[in-house]
């Protein structure tokens, strides 16, 4: 399947890079990365728990980046064998561009491949499963990069407490 | 030739044949006290369950079972190469069908994986559960190697090779040519022309695929319970590729949940199942689960068909010109070979019809997917659908009612014994008497009337049209002269007890289609007892003579006959004793209901149970020279044509939702001639399964894969298969044109459902979506591909 996407980073290109190359960030963001260790500058040993409709299993694999173009953008590739669940492929495009001075667009084109049981019985929610892993990475990605803002957040709790306040009366 | 039996005129109290009397098995399995292959449990049994490749090819670089067998419990992890020391691989060609080729195939592969859900090794343990927590820690290492999943493409000069050793993807081609085709189509007034696609799918049995082995190594014999159509075939196939006498290997099946063909194949886990048990020296069990079925079972009627009809100006057909392309899988599958439906599909393809030029090309591919082998219908609904296609196509250039075009092209009731154009030798087919007994059943005018009355509403109504013949009873021209040890004839050895009851043991086998409900019916006729003294005894190659099994519509045809003449053989073998016990002449005396009688009055003159105490016990009352064998065999094979061949037309009545692009079928009719009914409710209730069947192809059912040859479906919630909810009342109707080969004149009537479904279904939509300039032609019709036709989704 595949799949593109952009992300806004509230963050300076550079940060943006340099968290891109950082296995600890990574391994971080990765929904589901129980390990990311650098063996070289373009390679990473990985491990995760990935779950595609009824099949939750382990992936023990590699990842790979290349046509690295610094600091605007590479691709990083993986592939994982999750045993008898089958395997799990993929690449993706990352490409970072300016958004004024204190922000960066990210755009991303995905592809992902999976065999074995895992297509088997979760081919028809790979789509949306791999949307949802892109989802949750970009947004944790995003709140690690990014400054830490309290701000939507907040409000909503604000609201809330206004909320409940008023119901028991105490506003 | 015979004079069939004419079981209306034989209405004395034991004239069951013909009569919808209840089948002996019934109470038993609708209790759920059937013994299926995992109701049997063996001391010291074990469980195998396998390692299936998720790639759907790959070199296999090493496979690594050290942490699996750290499992408590896990004993035992067999690889390909361990099995290939004790067992010798297959290579399923037929010798007659010229030029066909395929690559040795092993119980577990020993370099490569070639489908996805291929098993690649065993995990053995103490139960299903623990051999499945051992798969979880077996390490295979795969080189990922580019798959052939596009049967388009698969000649390609570009495209990989599967085997490198066959020189090309090619497994076989035929050409069945008849007439001056070119010629034809030249003189043609017009021609039609489309593409067909049947849909890759299976069988879906109730009972999944089940084996358990059992090998002795003090008596060096092995026991096989199996879940299969052919027990004397599968005891050849063990013995010879385990390298045992026959005698030494005897296959059990009692209770059959299900098969439709998908159980008369050899499987490479079930013969490894069978290769570990006398590797390990104990009882070993494989029961197949639905994920891993789907990828395992065979699959079948993936094929693309480009179709052409040529018509003269009066409305006759004049010529077919058929390209059938399929892609099989990896390996053809033993013994039968993967060949046989391309080969099917281009001997039936215009069968019911009169016309003089025909040409026909089938192309069997490899490919990396779940290997197709024969299921129900062989062939035969994908050369319906595209003769009933074409057919249509035709009526409507012509402008011509699609009934009309039918009666004018049909081969008459009188012109046989003839020979189609594809070469297929015809005894006696009713097309005209079941297109008009069709006519009687559904009032054309006012479905007609009805279909204009909805269109004015917006609400699209169709009716299709199938006609359709269906080869059964094969003689050795199906497989016995390509090589393979797979019996023509069957046979049926009965036997009078010293209580007077009745055992009848057949080679035919039943799978809950009542196969044991027929010999019972045949036998007690034939001895002249009543039919609930007789007992059938079936699936046991060591108590039962040796036949081919249940497949291609034979039990009743075949076993039937068998039973037939063991029990008018038996009948005379008590007739000759009780006429030197009463001083009477043979042919004065009958046997009804149990007792000998006068054959003039019926006046009784001895029960049977006291002509069986004498000869069982007082033997020494008798004549010393009188025969006094209460048991005779017979065996029966057909000898004047190479298949008897049933017809019938099958018809459609639908909605289509254009806005959804959802079916609703209101009501479905067939019309059957299959010879001499023995059991209408069963005949009845093969041809509605059969159509159900038929319609899940045409509609539901489909093993999709990925463009990288990833199957995608894993179960019920992937795979659709008809509902009961969805399913149209079938009307069922008959005409009977008994087969002279037999005394007994049954053909068979287990497929001809599946015959004419999907075609029956494609007509009745395209000509619900006539006024809408659209039409399908891929098989399933799903909401997808009709809302396609219609553009009001993208393609």
């Amino acid at each position: 399947m595949d799949m593109t996407g952009e992300q806004k980073i509230s963050a300076p290109r550079q940060t943006v890079w340099l968290a891109l190359n950082d296995a600890e960030v990574l391994k971080a963001c990765i929904p589901g990365c129980t390990a990311l260790e650098k063996t070289s500058d373009t390679e990473m040993k990985a491990a995760a728990t990935l779950s595609v409709g009824p099949v939750k299993a382990s992936f023990t694999g590699n990842v790979t980046l290349s046509e690295i173009d610094a600091p605007t953008s590479y691709v990083i590739s993986g592939q994982g064998s999750g045993g008898v669940a089958g395997f799990a492929k993929g690449s993706a495009k990352v490409v970072l561009a300016d958004d004024g001075p204190e922000a960066t667009l990210l755009t991303y084109t995905v592809k992902a491949d999976v065999g074995g049981k895992i297509a088997q019985l979760g081919g028809r929610l790979i789509d949306q499963t791999a949307k949802k892993l892109a989802g949750e990475f970009f947004k944790s990605f995003s709140d690690a990069v990014g400054p830490h803002a309290p701000d939507a957040d907040a409000e909503t709790v604000e609201k809330k407490k206004g909320f409940f306040k008023r119901l028991l009366g105490k506003a | 030739m015979n004079e069939n039996i004419d079981p209306r005129a034989l209405d004395r109290p034991n004239s069951y044949i013909g009569k919808s009397v209840p089948r002996p098995n019934l109470p038993k399995l609708v209790e759920g006290r059937g013994q299926f292959v995992d109701d049997v449990v063996l001391p010291r049994m074990v469980h195998v369950a396998f390692v299936r490749s998720p790639h759907a090819h790959a070199k296999i670089n090493a496979i690594n079972g050290a942490e699996a067998l750290k499992i408590p419990g896990v004993l035992r992890i067999v690889t390909g190469r361990e099995l290939a020391a004790i067992c010798d691989p297959w290579v399923a060609v037929l010798v007659h069908l010229a030029g066909m080729k395929s690559a040795p195939q092993y119980p577990l592969p020993l370099e490569r994986a070639t489908w996805h859900g291929e098993a690649v090794a065993a995990v053995v343990a103490e139960s299903r559960a623990l051999a499945e927590d051992g798969i979880a820690k077996v390490d295979v290492d795969y080189d990922p190697l580019p798959a052939v999943a596009d049967m388009e493409t698969a000649l390609a000069p570009t495209t990989p090779l599967i085997h490198a050793e066959l020189g090309d993807n090619l497994c076989f081609q035929r050409t069945n040519e008849s007439g001056d085709v070119t010629a034809a189509f030249k003189a043609a007034h017009k021609i039609v022309e489309a593409t067909f696609h049947t849909g890759r799918h299976t069988g879906v049995t109730l009972e999944p695929r089940s084996i358990l082995a059992d090998y002795n190594k003090g008596s060096g014999k092995l026991v096989v319970h199996h879940s299969t159509q052919a027990p004397h075939m599968m005891q050849g196939v063990f013995a010879k590729h385990l390298r045992m006498p026959e005698g030494d290997v005897r296959v059990i099946c009692v209770d059959v949940g299900g098969s439709y063909g998908i159980k008369v194949h050899v499987y490479p886990d079930e013969v490894a199942t069978v290769a570990i048990a006398k590797l390990m020296g104990r009882p070993v069990k494989f029961i197949a689960d639905r994920l891993e079925s789907f990828g395992s079972d065979i699959h079948a009627r993936d094929h693309r068909i480009n179709g052409k009809m040529a018509v003269d100006a009066e409305g006759r057909i004049t010529a077919i010109d058929i390209d059938d392309l399929t892609g099989i899988g990896p390996y053809s599958v033993y013994p039968r070979t993967s060949a046989v439906e391309g080969n099917q599909v281009i001997n039936l393809v215009g069968g019911p019809y009169d016309f003089a030029n025909y040409r026909a090309k089938t192309t069997v591919v490899l490919q990396n997917k779940t290997p197709t082998c024969q299921y129900r219908a062989v062939g035969h609904p994908i050369a319906t659908t595209v003769t009933e296609g074409l057919v249509d196509l035709a009526a409507e250039a012509l402008g011509m009612d699609p009934i009309a075009f039918r009666l004018k092209n049909l081969m008459r009731d009188d012109s046989y014994p003839r020979t189609s154009p594809a070469g297929m030798k015809f005894e006696g087919l009713s097309h005209i008497k079941s297109l008009g007994r069709l006519m009687d059943m559904i009032d054309y005018p006012l479905l007609r009337s009805e279909q204009d009355a909805m269109r004015a509403q917006g609400i699209y109504r169709g009716i299709g049209f199938a006609a359709f013949i269906e080869l059964t009873n094969p003689s050795p021209f199906m497989y016995g002269i390509g090589g393979a040890r797979i019996s023509a004839q069957d046979g049926c050895t009965v036997r009078i007890d010293p209580d007077g009851s009745v055992v009848a043991a057949t080679g035919v086998t039943e799978q809950g289609q009542g196969t044991e409900g027929i010999i019972r019916q045949i036998v007690a006729e034939a001895v002249g007892v009543p039919i609930h003294t007789v007992r059938v005894v079936t699936g046991d190659t060591q108590t039962t003579p040796y036949g081919g099994g249940t497949w291609a519509c034979r039990g009743a045809g075949i076993g039937g006959e068998a039973a037939l003449q063991a029990g008018i053989a038996t009948r005379a073998a008590a007739l000759r004793v009780a006429s030197a016990m009463l001083q009477a002449s043979a042919g004065t005396l009958d046997i009804v209901n149990g007792n000998i009688v006068d054959r003039a009055t019926g006046a009784v003159r001895m029960p049977l149970a006291e002509l069986t105490r004498i000869v069982y016990f007082r033997g020494d009352t008798l004549p010393p020279d009188l025969p006094r064998e209460l048991m005779q065999t017979r065996h029966f094979i057909t000898k004047e044509f190479p298949f008897a061949f049933t017809n019938g037309i099958q018809a459609s009545w639908l909605e289509v939702d254009v806005e959804t692009g959802l079916v609703k079928l209101l009501k479905h009719w067939v019309v059957e001639d299959c010879g001499r009914i023995i059991n209408p409710q069963l005949v009845d209730e093969q041809v509605r399964g059969g159509v159900v069947q038929g319609i899940g192809g045409a509609l539901y059912e489909h093993c999709a894969y990925s463009p990288e040859g990833q199957l995608l479906v894993g179960s019920m919630a992937d795979y659709l298969v008809p509902m009961a909810a969805e399913m149209p009342d079938i009307e069922v109707g008959h005409i009977e044109t008994p087969t002279r080969e037999s005394l007994l004149g049954a053909k068979g009537a287990g497929e001809a459902g599946t015959a004419g479904a999907p075609a029956a279904i494609m007509n009745a939509i395209n000509d619900a979506l006539r006024p809408l300039k659209a039409q399908v032609l891929a098989q399933p019709f799903s909401p997808e591909r009709i809302l396609q036709a219609l553009g009001k989704v993208p393609t």
